[in-house]
């Protein structure tokens, strides 16, 4: 068995002539807090995509918790937890029974659904009411994402900018979830633009830029010239530019 | 700004428009040469008829014409396209500038009635006791006139409509009243009710203060002046109601509307309910028992669904009940005694829109939670297919109920084979509905009462399918009347039956292949978003 939670060798997929993820190698270490950082259009979220199975690799080997996705996607699906950039939230059910229902797709019988259900809306402080999630705030549905994916106590998370559009209440407490999971042996595979966010959290990172790999390894090693992580990711995908003005703005 | 804005809509149809174009050439080619073909019957009949036949006609085709294009869209719940506000308004866009373009757009509820028209007034210039060639400046500007009339009214009703459906509870008996008002004069008249409005409906049409009479009377030259100030007045009116409902739009707060308030529902009526949802826990394992569980909260809860639910069981019966009540209360004792197989199968194919051929609709972009979590696919299409039977099915008990009530004798035998018979049209419904809810998927947006179910190339397509998946249960019905025999009856809806069963399973087996094959296709277009002007 693979020590890696993931590993994803010469990953491609294209759109049309648009070469979306061209060659990815992608090693992320058990139990690690793993940052995946790109700037946009980088192919962060097609990676994150191919990884949760919504869409199929043209090309390329991926193995997650030692397992051959292609053979075991069934499996592997029921062992992750997923927080995507776009809304996987069911909008005309209330928070609790969207909860339930994704404890009963991941095969808990229909009481414990509803035990941990109620125990993660008052974790992470979202209301046991008759709202719909329809009516929710941004940041709620974000914590109510996270509850979903936490429900099923999954062995890895994918999460695609889970922050955003949270406050810094519900950030802190989301943060503080995952680095407690993290201890306790789960892996944390997440995209963020907030820099300052990763590198605080983060023990291990990638730097996707057009489709490919440019830099991986630990924080320690990505800041070893002692610059800031912000620093480091302009110089990798090389967006160091002077600020251009234009004449009426 | 108006170029503007329909530019943005034209761009963001691009999409859609080039993978459906040759299909929405055909459907579209098919359903207005229909009209097309009515519009040159009408016109051979306005260039031949007679003047006092002409007096007669002219003020009620023109009434047709102006039902047509306020009623329809509201009882078949399609409403056109129209501008959606929330995506315009942080613009500084003119209020009048917006007003102009909503009303250009009720074009797209009524371009047949225009065909209609546009027929109707050539052959009024043909024909030689009007008045020909000469007539034709007056004869256009007074159909510009009743043109523009029906647009501002249509305008006025729309945003009255909007507003007034989102609001929660209310939808639903504004539906069943305007099924009602609609259905109710023909019941009465059919049935012979002496009410003193429906002995004069002749004189109603033809009263000159009227702009379907007025324009009439106009448009064969006589009383043309006072005509013209008649139907001058009336668009002016309707002008101001249209402008008027339009600017209370505009402030409108609908999610404000349809917020759910805190603890005002009884606790027994959600006990019950929750009863409902939790049924089929009963009868099957998890996940499917979860997914239609979902699918029952969730199409309960949609305000889109709740009103073609409430007009299956009303409007159905208005539609069909003075047919089978027959001129000079004569009943028709064929339709009589299969009254509650035709409503019922009438509310399955109108709960399709809402239900089995666009099943992954109201779920939109998170329709990739079917595909991320860990069970099959067949499962996520077994359970929407399940949770639509439940509904047809609650459907069909109230009809029962409601065909009881208005005595029109129910048998035991009867109510088992509208339950067989229901059972077998779904399979088929469903068979084909599987397929076209994975190659046209659409987005909808569940607030929206007015948003239409399949996509619009799709609708065209149901026209067929429709006859095609009810053909086999009646032939069941041909081989009892022909032969007189309840076996032959019973032998035929046995193979319908199997067929059903096979085309089911084949549908799934259709659609399971597309969904593996076109994932990223589906998420994608149940992930798109409309350009400024909304349709539906």
């Amino acid at each position: 068995m693979s020590p890696a939670a993931i590993l994803v060798r010469d990953l491609k997929k294209s759109y049309g002539s648009v070469a979306a993820v061209n060659g990815v190698d992608l090693e992320v270490p058990r139990g690690s807090f793993f940052g995946f950082l790109g700037p946009n259009g980088a192919g962060k979220s097609t990676t994150i995509r191919i990884l949760t199975g919504l869409i199929p690799a043209d090309s390329g080997y991926i193995e997650i918790l030692g397992l051959p996705l292609a053979e075991n996607e069934i499996e592997i699906k029921s062992r992750i937890g997923l927080v995507p950039d776009e809304s996987l939230l069911f909008d005309r059910l209330t928070g609790a029974e969207f909860l339930e229902f994704v404890g009963r797709m991941y095969r808990l019988d229909r009481r414990t659904a509803i035990d941990r259900a109620t125990g993660l809306l008052d974790l992470l402080e979202l209301p046991n009411d008759r709202k719909i999630v329809g009516e929710y705030s941004k940041g709620m549905r974000k914590r109510v994402a996270m509850a979903a994916a936490l429900i099923h106590h999954p062995d890895l998370f994918l999460m695609d900018e889970p922050f955003e559009g949270v406050d810094a209440v519900g950030a802190r407490l989301m943060k503080d979830i995952l680095i407690d999971q993290v201890r306790r042996g789960a892996t944390v595979f997440l995209t963020s633009h907030v820099l300052e966010v990763v590198e605080r959290l983060c023990d291990h990172i990638a730097i996707i830029n057009h489709g490919a790999i440019v830099t991986a390894g630990t924080l320690e090693q990505l800041r070893s010239g002692g610059e800031s992580l912000e620093d480091a990711f302009v110089r990798v995908v090389g967006a160091e530019r002077q600020l251009e003005r234009l004449d009426w703005l | 700004m108006i170029a503007a804005i329909l530019r943005a809509q034209l761009l963001s149809m691009r999409l859609v428009a080039h993978r459906g174009a040759a299909f929405s050439l055909v459907t579209g080619l098919v359903w207005y040469g229909a009209w097309l073909f009515l519009a040159a019957f009408v016109e051979a009949l306005a260039q031949r008829a007679g003047l006092p036949m002409l007096r007669t006609w002219i003020p009620a085709g023109l009434l047709a014409v102006c039902i047509y294009w306020q009623v329809v869209p509201i009882l078949s719940a399609s409403m056109g396209s129209a501008l959606d506000l929330r995506k315009l308004l942080i613009y500084p866009a003119p209020h009048g500038k917006l007003f102009a373009v909503d009303v250009l757009l009720r074009l797209t509820t009524g371009f047949e009635m225009v065909l209609i028209l546009a027929g109707g007034v050539t052959g009024l210039l043909r024909n030689p006791a009007i008045g020909g060639v000469r007539a034709a400046p007056r004869m256009l500007s007074l159909v510009f006139v009743y043109v523009l009339f029906n647009l501002l009214l249509a305008s006025g009703l729309r945003s009255l409509l909007e507003r007034l459906l989102s609001r929660r509870r209310l939808r639903e008996v504004l539906v069943f009243l305007a099924v009602i008002a609609f259905t109710l004069p023909r019941l009465l008249l059919v049935t012979d009710v002496r009410i003193g409005g429906f002995q004069n409906l002749g004189a109603v049409i033809h009263f000159q203060a009227l702009p379907w009479a007025a324009i009439g009377q106009a448009l064969l030259g006589s009383s043309a002046p006072a005509a013209f100030a008649a139907v001058l007045c009336w668009t002016l009116a309707a002008g101001w109601f249209g402008r008027g409902q339009f600017e209370r739009n505009l402030r409108y707060d609908s999610m404000a509307a349809q917020a759910t308030p805190l603890s005002t529902e009884p606790r027994r009526a959600r006990s019950w309910s929750e009863r409902f949802f939790r049924f089929p826990s009963l009868f099957f394992p998890d996940p499917l028992a979860g997914i239609i569980e979902k699918e029952l909260r969730s199409l309960a809860r949609t305000p889109r669904f709740r009103m073609v639910f409430v007009m299956g069981f009303s409007f159905g019966v208005m539609v069909w009940l003075p047919l089978v009540l027959g001129r000079d209360a004569v009943r028709n004792p064929t339709l009589e005694h299969n009254f509650l197989v035709i409503v019922s199968v009438y509310a399955l194919t109108l709960l399709g829109q809402v239900t089995y051929w666009n099943c992954f609709g109201f779920d939109r972009s998170a329709v990739q939670f079917y595909f991320a979590a860990p069970q099959p696919i067949v499962q996520t299409l077994l359970g929407k297919n399940i949770a639509a039977l439940v509904f047809i099915y609650l459907e069909v008990l109230i009809l029962i109920g409601v065909t009881v009530a208005i005595r029109m004798g129910v048998s035991f035998g009867g109510i088992v084979e509208v339950v067989l018979v229901v059972g077998i049209c779904s399979l088929y419904m469903m068979a084909f509905g599987n397929i076209s809810s994975v190659q046209y998927p659409r987005a909808l947006t569940p607030e929206r009462v007015s948003h239409g179910g399949a996509s619009s190339r799709f609708q065209a397509l149901v026209f067929i399918l429709y006859p095609l998946a009810l053909l086999p249960v009646f032939l069941a019905y041909l081989a009892r009347y022909a032969l007189a025999s309840e076996t032959a009856f019973l032998v035929v809806l046995a193979l319908a039956a199997a067929i059903g069963g096979l085309m089911y399973w084949l549908g799934m087996e259709s659609a399971l292949k597309t969904i593996a094959s076109g994932r990223e296709r589906i998420l994608a277009d149940l992930s798109r978003g409309e350009g400024p002007v909304a349709s539906s």
